[in-house]
């Protein structure tokens, strides 16, 4: 037995915010932490080793030694034992220290003598890293986000660890990024013998890499057993909620409503930007995209981060830049960014990836909602507008009581729902959604899609949806595009 | 770093020039003259001094002159110390205040620093109240109040250190000085440290140290204070320029024979090549000490190096 956790809670200034979990992890085996966010799953993985502001009670023992009461520094001591991958690679290595040093110091961090420069090498390799002898000298923002999950995770693994605890590892990475981690886990586990422990939000990987699986709710465990068992039948309501929220590759599709005249085309849209220094070399992120949309109709724009496809829908929106080409509304040519009057800009709202972000936190949920009202529409009066707010509300699926909050006190979920009645309010015939459920756990983001099919029937939007979920994007959308390295390579 | 270097130096040349020609020309349109004393000079005397200055020429003419000199190292001559040029004023002051600057540098960095960090390790423990304070309190108060507050202490009631003078830079003459000089600056350093080491401190790589089992020493000196520093290195740019250059009011308290005081006398007598000489130079450290703090950003947070 590597790790044993028996009859863990947790407590954050005196609030109950986990109780009586209990699993354990032999060598090789891999348990999963899954469940909404809040559930208490990243509580559950690093409370014990106090990495949280949490208090832990219970029992946790790594390797037969008690984590949870000891004193601070024979819990340091403990801590290095294990090895820990966090969620964002881009913050969680030091910036200022190359690649070999924090590779160094997670060496030595049991005790180890320094490493030597081969025994560095060989460990990047064994984490499926090419070209070591430039990474060991490379600093973090040198690498690409999955060699900077690649080199977290041989940080993590340098010292031998029994136990691996990783959170959300795989969730700030592309589709195909995190089938690589996913495979990179499972070798460890054969070659090294390492216990994993995985809080993850994404269930088909779960399902297809972990041994059992926790199924948290509320910081209470609602259901645990084989992982593949758990995720397909699940027998709590909890549980099938979540499964059920995540859309899936392999359901059939619902019936998609009518698609009417066109609406919008994109014709050679391009976008370029000055590099910085002076020999103006230009970066191409949208080269020569072709695009239409018809009333009502969906249309994904897929591809991994750094195709050009936020760019795309930038400036077809005119929210952003354009170099080249012309975008044309029912035939008629939409005028430049600087150009664009009043009444093109209702036509055409967005909804932004992060909900907390594009709210003005000093702002009330009904000045959020009512400002686009104050000059798209400014025919409405106060009364009108008050009532217009309430209506768009209750369409997004708030209550009234919503109206006085401001953005700090909003869940993820329902900061999102503001954003998009904020959105809705101008009366917008085609919706801008960049990214707008993947800062969304998969509940929440199974419930705002549900609300976008919805307002797809009942108020015949068309929507660009800019995603990089290709399960999401079938389920909402009549079309798909996949863009990469700046072009439109399928539709 | 060398693409720094090379880009830093391409705008420090028109940089220099305009710096150059705008005191120039605004020296000139300042009213008054160097020649303008309480008894007005009769008109005789006072042209042939313009004629030998060459004041009597087109003012362009007198800026292609002054250009030329510039050139060859000939900062011209001083036109109210009659019988010494500018350079060798400069040369007389240069090392008194660069001494002063850089001894108040060197004393404000660490102390600013260290005292940045202590009160870093426990946000609001006694340590980063008692500190803050400190540092609010050296930041506040002008050198015209701590410098004679130190000479009534050590000097006249204690009479451990000189009262003033520079003693041909005898450590004794300067340690009080450099304290007056020092003290707003640490201060300074001090809250930037602080708060750079707050923010710092919160983020996700000090979270993977702490995971890594490290104690809270090491997490702070190896993994938090480099990168929260760059606030600090933004600051201690022009502020030692202004250092070296002269600190005025402690060179008039402590009567010390630096170039602060030639940059406010030439500028009150109007005494042109003086105060174009003192602006230049100050200049030039103000180039070089931001082109030295991008060259820091970079080894503080490599990041900012691209």
């Amino acid at each position: 037995m590597i790790y044993a956790v028996d009859g863990l809670m947790a407590t954050i200034g005196g609030q109950h915010i986990l109780s009586g979990v209990s699993f354990s992890l032999d060598a090789g085996e891999c348990v999963a932490l899954v469940g909404a966010s809040g559930s208490g799953k990243t509580t559950t993985a690093f409370a014990p080793f106090g990495l949280l502001p949490a208090m832990a009670g219970g029992s946790a023992r790594l390797e037969g030694e008690e984590l949870i009461g000891c004193s601070g520094t024979t819990l340091r001591g403990l801590r290095a034992r294990a090895g820990f991958v966090f969620q964002q690679p881009a913050t969680a290595l030091a910036p200022h220290l190359t690649i070999g040093a924090q590779l160094a110091e997670a060496w030595r961090q049991t005790g180890a003598p320094r490493p030597t420069h081969e025994e560095l090498v060989a460990l990047l390799a064994e984490v499926g890293l090419d070209e070591p002898e430039r990474l060991l000298a490379a600093y973090p923002h040198r690498l690409s986000g999955g060699q900077r999950q690649r080199a977290m995770i041989a940080c993590a693994i340098a010292h031998r660890p029994a136990l691996l605890v990783a959170d959300e590892p795989t969730s700030a990475l592309d589709a195909p990024l995190r089938a690589g981690i996913m495979r990179l886990f499972d070798r460890l586990r054969q070659t090294r013998g390492l216990a994993l422990l995985l809080v993850s939000h994404d269930l088909p990987a779960v399902a297809g890499h972990a041994t059992r699986a926790l199924l948290l709710d509320n910081g209470h465990v609602v259901e645990a057993g084989d992982a593949r068992t758990v995720l397909t039948y699940p027998v709590s309501r909890e549980g099938r909620a979540l499964v059920t929220a995540m859309p899936r590759l392999d359901e059939p599709l619902p019936p998609r409503p009518p698609i009417g005249a066109p609406l919008l085309e994109a014709r050679g849209v391009s976008v370029d930007y000055a590099l910085p220094g002076w020999r103006r070399r230009r970066l191409e992120a949208v080269k020569d995209a072709d695009l239409r949309i018809a009333e009502g109709e969906a249309v994904a724009l897929v591809g991994h981060s750094g195709s050009g496809k936020s760019t795309l829908a930038r400036a077809i929106g005119r929210l952003g830049p354009q170099s080249g080409g012309s975008v044309h509304w029912r035939g008629a040519a939409l005028p430049p960014r600087a150009r664009m009057r009043t009444g093109h800009r209702r036509l055409i709202q967005p909804v932004f990836q992060d909900p907390a972000a594009s709210l003005d936190p000093r702002w009330t949920v009904a000045e959020i909602v009512a400002e686009p009202l104050l000059r798209l529409r400014p025919e409405l009066d106060a009364r009108q507008r008050a009532e217009k707010v309430r209506t768009l509300l209750d369409e997004v699926g708030l209550a009234s009581d919503f109206l006085d909050r401001r953005p700090a006190t909003l869940s993820g979920g329902q900061a999102q729902r503001v954003a998009i009645a904020r959105a809705l309010a101008p009366e917008p015939e085609l919706l801008l959604l960049d990214e707008a459920t993947s800062a969304l756990d998969v509940l929440i983001a199974g419930r705002i899609l549900d609300l976008l099919l919805r307002l797809q029937r009942t108020r015949r939007l068309a929507m660009l949806f800019v995603t990089h979920d290709a399960a999401a994007a079938r389920k909402l959308c009549h079309r798909t595009i996949a863009m990469e390295a700046g072009r439109i390579v399928e539709r | 770093m060398r693409a720094i270097l090379v880009r830093r130096l391409m705008t420090a040349l028109p940089t220099m020039a305009a710096v150059i020609l705008l005191s120039f020309l605004l020296m000139r349109v300042a009213p008054g003259g160097p020649f303008d004393a309480e008894r007005p000079l009769d008109p005789a005397t006072r042209a042939a001094l313009a004629h030998a200055y060459g004041l009597d020429r087109p003012l362009i003419e007198q800026l292609g002159r002054y250009l030329l000199g510039l050139a060859q190292g000939d900062f011209g001559p001083s036109l109210v110390y009659r019988d010494f040029s500018v350079g060798d004023l400069v040369r007389q002051g240069l090392p008194v205040s660069l001494t002063l600057g850089g001894l108040a540098l060197a004393v404000a960095l660490p102390l600013g620093i260290a005292a940045g960090a202590l009160a870093a390790m426990r946000p609001g423990g006694w340590a980063d109240r008692v500190l803050m304070l400190a540092a609010t309190i050296a930041t506040l108060l002008p050198s015209f109040v701590t410098g004679p507050l130190l000479v009534l202490a050590f000097a006249l009631l204690l009479g451990w250190l000189p009262v003033s003078g520079w003693g041909g830079g005898d450590p004794r003459h300067l340690l009080l000085p450099v304290i007056a000089l020092a003290l707003p600056t640490a201060g300074a350093i001090a809250r930037l440290a602080r708060a750079g080491l707050a923010t710092t401190l919160a983020q996700d790589h000090v979270r993977t140290a702490r995971a890594r089992g490290l104690s809270e020493g090491r997490i702070l000196l190896r993994h938090a204070l480099r990168p929260a520093l760059v606030p600090v290195a933004s600051y201690v740019g022009p502020a030692a320029a202004g250092l070296l250059t002269g600190a005025v009011v402690v060179e008039t308290v402590f009567a010390l024979p630096g170039l602060g005081r030639y940059f406010v006398q030439g500028a009150l007598n109007r005494d042109y090549p003086l105060v174009l000489a003192v602006v230049i130079l100050y200049a030039g450290l103000i180039l070089l000490f931001n082109l030295i703090a991008d060259l820091l950003y970079g080894w503080l947070d490599p990041r900012a190096a691209g």
